[in-house]
């Protein structure tokens, strides 16, 4: 029995431990309701601020910085909301969040996510290592498909699940690998985490290619 | 000589049926094909689960509710020897069940409601789908006004006579549904229609899961009852015999109207929403529901026996070699009653408290519905056709010999479809799944089993159209059906008046009343007072 | 009203029958076999707020009184966490909800099944006997990736599971 209560301790420790939750936000109707209260009119007076980056209309000159054009609005305000509270962490976006209302996310991802998703970059060459990651997945390491989440042309789903095609390949690029070393967090029950653990760097890279040159 | 009206909607209504039927059994190949995973370029879940919901909506809602409504027609006004009521409103009923189901397909057929024929939110189906699927329970109601005016209409007019056996069992049926379709309706119009069109953000699943619960298991009744009036009115006739008896043969359809609806939550077992106690009540009554069906088995091959006989069997089985194997009918009975037998004991297998766990939502669960469904009740669907098909189309049946090998095929076809099935639920491979990704050892052994189900699913293909070539090329006959009118089988002895409370459509819909009641009114009012938190619709 | 002798005995027959299979259940009941059926409400949408399935609250816990219970979450396409190793002969109790949308689980050859339905905590108790790594599998249609939803359980010697855990081993 003592090993049992040695047992406990561990366990207890373990909890004292803890880092929270990976996200604040809960999709609650309250939740959804803010999102669909968003004013794009709005949210494109105060895009003006972001547009250095950014672009006018949510395509980014550099691609390190993400599109925002065509993104789902539940993702964006999500992503506005876990900068604000610390849950993502990035301190130039944190500085920008740090200041926003509710209801300016809202209508920033209400102006974003009406905007045109940005052109393919065009296909950049061979893609059969990652084909099979895409359509099938890899039952050895537990992946599910790209597809069934991300969806066949990576337009991402109602509550969100990121659109990943209309996306520069850096940015996914550099996206999956910060999940992969846990610099980013804020996915709910670490599933993109473990995901991108079990990927490769190789693998990373042609995945990234391969949304970037996929038509959304 | 059925009248003209009830010929017409009776061909009409088939015609839309077995058009369902021909189409789900394509996909169905399609699914053993693809799901087998041996062929790499026809792998994609969208494709496959688009098609696993239009094969569910075609087989278990189509084809069931046009072909139970045609057969309705006829056998109310060829029971009762009088026309049809309203006309005017039974093609109604077809036009409106019509419209839903087109209505349903197109966003099938888009892939945009792969939500499956139990469509369980919170995954949400357009609109449009949820609205067919309503449209398509609403026309259906219309053949049941019909069916319970017509048994009105008579009984007034005859008092103190026994009501004919089709009759007293399609008018079972007619309440049964109404019954039955309440559920699913509750929940399309109240949860699912204003939810998907956004006029409430959030639904309960729990509350949804019940009232489907309560439509999902009396629907199986529902589709087998068309099966038990052949049995009970056609085969003991064709097989050359007598029913062995009316009375107990009225008294299973009342057990099976009244106590197969409180019994739902043996879908359940395996859910969180509801208490132990409701549980092992409805699966209290779905043991007494299997009396009614034991007492079929036992009249069915009593008549059988007696037609066997007559044709000069003896001994202990001899009976059995005189039966008329070359009648569809006879033919498809016998074939139907081995199914049911032993999708008899797989669902009992489902009903057993606590066996349940090991096989819930697994391949099992298909396997056992499909024995039972497509096996016993399609194949006597298929008797029913070859029995009264020339009669509605005024034209010979095209060949005999054809027919009873679409029937053995049929039924080959089944046993090698659904034995893996059940084999493969035992091993624990879940159901509705597109394809074995999973890496485990446990999960090897399914392998070859996939096999046999391809090779199940091409020889049904091949037997359903068979099925549409022998009713197509007999419409288009030109010899002349020579026996228009529908016999229906006597009975040994002339049957004696039943009391009066089992002839009287009011107390059996009291009866219903309280056991619904004393079955679903905690289980559903529960979710007005617990702390329940409701979901936002999810994608696909 | 005739009822025919033969037709009678089948009928007593017939009853037997149906008492037989429901004795049956009420032995299952009597030895504890019962299937999840707690009726407690959570919001899914708030799960990871939540106390019990907050991420790191996930997994095997041992309580004071030395039962061993599993937290488990289930979300498309995957349960969380990915794999739990838990002993063999001890009854576990599983402590199930849904981040979304329905799901079921079950391993196969055991008696862990139970569906989780997004709204409500589903908890079923149960015992393995024997030692091994099974697949915990969604069984119940969840969307495009429900073919992919699985995770693996090792399930080992209840002594080895011990000695694991008493050197401060995986939660």
């Amino acid at each position: 029995m003592n090993r049992w209560i040695v047992g406990v301790g561990t366990l207890l420790l373990a909890t004292a431990l803890q880092a929270g939750p990976s996200t604040q936000i809960a999709w609650t109707e309250e939740t959804l309701e803010i999102v669909e209260s968003g004013n794009p009119e709005r949210g494109q007076e105060l895009s003006q601020r972001c547009a250095s980056c950014h672009g006018d209309k949510g395509i980014s000159a550099n691609p390190i910085f993400p599109n925002l054009a065509g993104q789902l609005a539940t993702y964006l305000y999500r992503q506005l909301h876990d900068y604000k509270d610390g849950s993502r962490e990035n301190p130039m976006m944190q500085a920008f969040a740090a200041g926003l209302s509710e209801q300016d996310m809202a209508d920033l991802a209400a102006f974003y996510s009406r905007q045109k998703p940005a052109e393919p970059a065009g296909k950049g060459g061979d893609f059969t290592a990652v084909m099979a990651l895409i359509n099938h997945g890899d039952s050895k390491r537990i992946i599910p498909p790209c597809r069934v989440c991300h969806g066949e042309h990576g337009q991402g789903e109602r509550i969100d699940t990121p659109r990943i095609s209309g996306q520069s390949q850096a940015y996914l690029e550099q996206t999956l690998k910060a999940y992969k070393n846990g610099s980013r967090h804020n996915d709910i029950y670490s599933r993109m985490r473990l995901i991108a653990q079990q990927l490769t760097d190789a693998e990373i890279e042609r995945l990234a290619a391969y949304y970037a040159g996929l038509a959304p | 000589m059925i009248d003209t009206q009830s010929r017409n909607l009776a061909l009409w209504n088939w015609v839309v049926a077995f058009a369902a039927f021909l189409v789900a059994c394509f996909l169905g190949f399609y699914q053993v094909v693809e799901r087998s995973g041996l062929f790499d370029f026809l792998e994609s879940p969208p494709a496959y689960f688009a098609s696993v919901s239009t094969h569910g909506v075609l087989m278990a809602y189509v084809l069931t509710t046009f072909f139970i409504m045609g057969f309705g027609y006829l056998t109310a006004t060829s029971s009762l020897k009088r026309p049809l009521w309203q006309p005017g409103l039974a093609w109604s009923g077809f036009f409106i069940t019509l419209i839903g189901t087109v209505l349903a397909a197109i966003p099938l057929l888009a892939g945009k409601a792969s939500v499956l024929y139990t469509f369980y939110p919170p995954i949400q189906a357009s609109a449009l789908f949820y609205i067919g699927a309503a449209l398509l329970v609403v026309g259906s109601w219309f053949w049941c006004a019909i069916m319970v005016v017509m048994a009105a209409q008579w009984r007034r007019e005859n008092p103190g006579k026994g009501m004919p056996l089709a009759m007293y069992a399609t008018v079972a049926n007619a309440l049964l549904w109404l019954w039955t379709s309440a559920g699913v309706a509750m929940e399309v119009v109240f949860q699912l229609i204003p939810w998907a069109l956004g006029w409430n953000d959030t639904l309960d699943p729990g509350l949804a899961r019940t009232l489907f619960a309560w439509t999902l298991h009396p629907i199986v009744y529902f589709w087998l009852i068309p099966a038990y009036i052949a049995l009970y009115c056609f085969v003991p006739k064709e097989a050359g015999g007598y029913l062995f008896s009316e009375e107990m043969a009225k008294f299973a359809f009342l057990g099976l109207l009244v106590f197969s609806l409180p019994i739902g939550f043996h879908h359940l077992y395996m859910d969180p929403e509801q208490g132990a106690g409701w549980k092992l009540w409805h699966g209290i009554g779905t043991f007494l529901v299997t009396v009614p069906t034991l007492v079929t088995g036992f009249t069915v091959l009593a008549s059988l026996e007696i037609a066997g006989r007559l044709g000069g069997g003896r001994g202990l089985f001899g009976w059995i070699g005189t039966l008329p194997w070359r009648n569809p009918v006879v033919l498809a009975a016998i074939l139907a009653l081995l199914m049911l037998i032993l999708g008899g004991f797989g669902g009992i297998v489902n009903a057993s408290y606590a066996l349940n766990a090991m096989i819930h939502n697994t391949a099992w669960v298909p396997g056992h519905f499909h024995l039972i469904f497509a096996g016993t009740t399609v194949i006597l669907y298929f008797a029913i056709a070859y029995h009264l098909w020339p009669k509605i189309t005024g034209k010979k049946l095209v060949s005999n010999t054809l027919a009873l090998i679409q029937l053995w095929t049929w039924f080959v076809g089944m046993t090698l479809l659904s034995t893996p099935w059940h084999v493969l639920g035992l091993l624990g491979q879940p159901r509705r799944i597109s394809g074995v990704t999973y890496n485990s050892l446990l999960t090897l052994a399914w392998q070859p089993y996939e096999l046999f189900m391809i090779m199940g699913g091409a020889v049904l293909l091949g037997s359903a159209v068979l099925f549409g070539v022998i009713l197509w090329k007999t419409w288009r006959n030109t010899e002349i059906e020579t026996v228009p009118e529908i016999a229906y089988a006597e009975p040994i002895h002339p049957p004696e008046s039943l009391p009066a409370w089992a002839e009287s459509l009011k107390t059996w819909n009291l009866a219903i009343l309280g056991l619904m009641l004393l079955s679903f009114g905690w289980p559903i009012a529960q979710f007005f007072f617990l702390k329940t938190f409701e979901s936002l619709p999810w994608g696909y | 009203m005739h009822i025919d002798p033969l037709e009678k005995k089948w009928l007593y027959i017939a009853l037997g029958m149906v008492a037989l299979f429901l004795g049956s259940i009420f032995i299952s009941l009597a030895v504890g076999i019962k299937p999840p059926s707690n009726v407690e409400t959570i919001d899914s949408a708030r799960l990871h707020l939540s106390k019990e399935f907050a991420e790191d609250n996930l997994g095997v816990h041992i309580q004071p009184d030395g039962r061993i219970t599993v937290i488990m979450v289930a979300g498309r396409y995957g349960f969380f966490p990915r794999h739990i190793t838990i002993p063999a002969d001890t009854p576990i109790t599983f402590r199930w909800a849904s981040v979304d949308v329905l799901h079921g689980v079950h391993m196969p050859m055991t008696n862990m099944s139970t569906m989780v339905v997004p709204g409500y905590v589903a908890e079923v108790t149960t015992t393995f006997p024997k030692p091994g790594d099974y697949p915990m599998l969604c069984n119940e249609y969840c969307g495009l990736g429900h073919d992919y939803m699985w995770s693996k359980v090792t399930v080992v010697a209840r002594q080895t599971w011990e000695k694991q855990h008493s050197k401060g081993g995986e939660s």
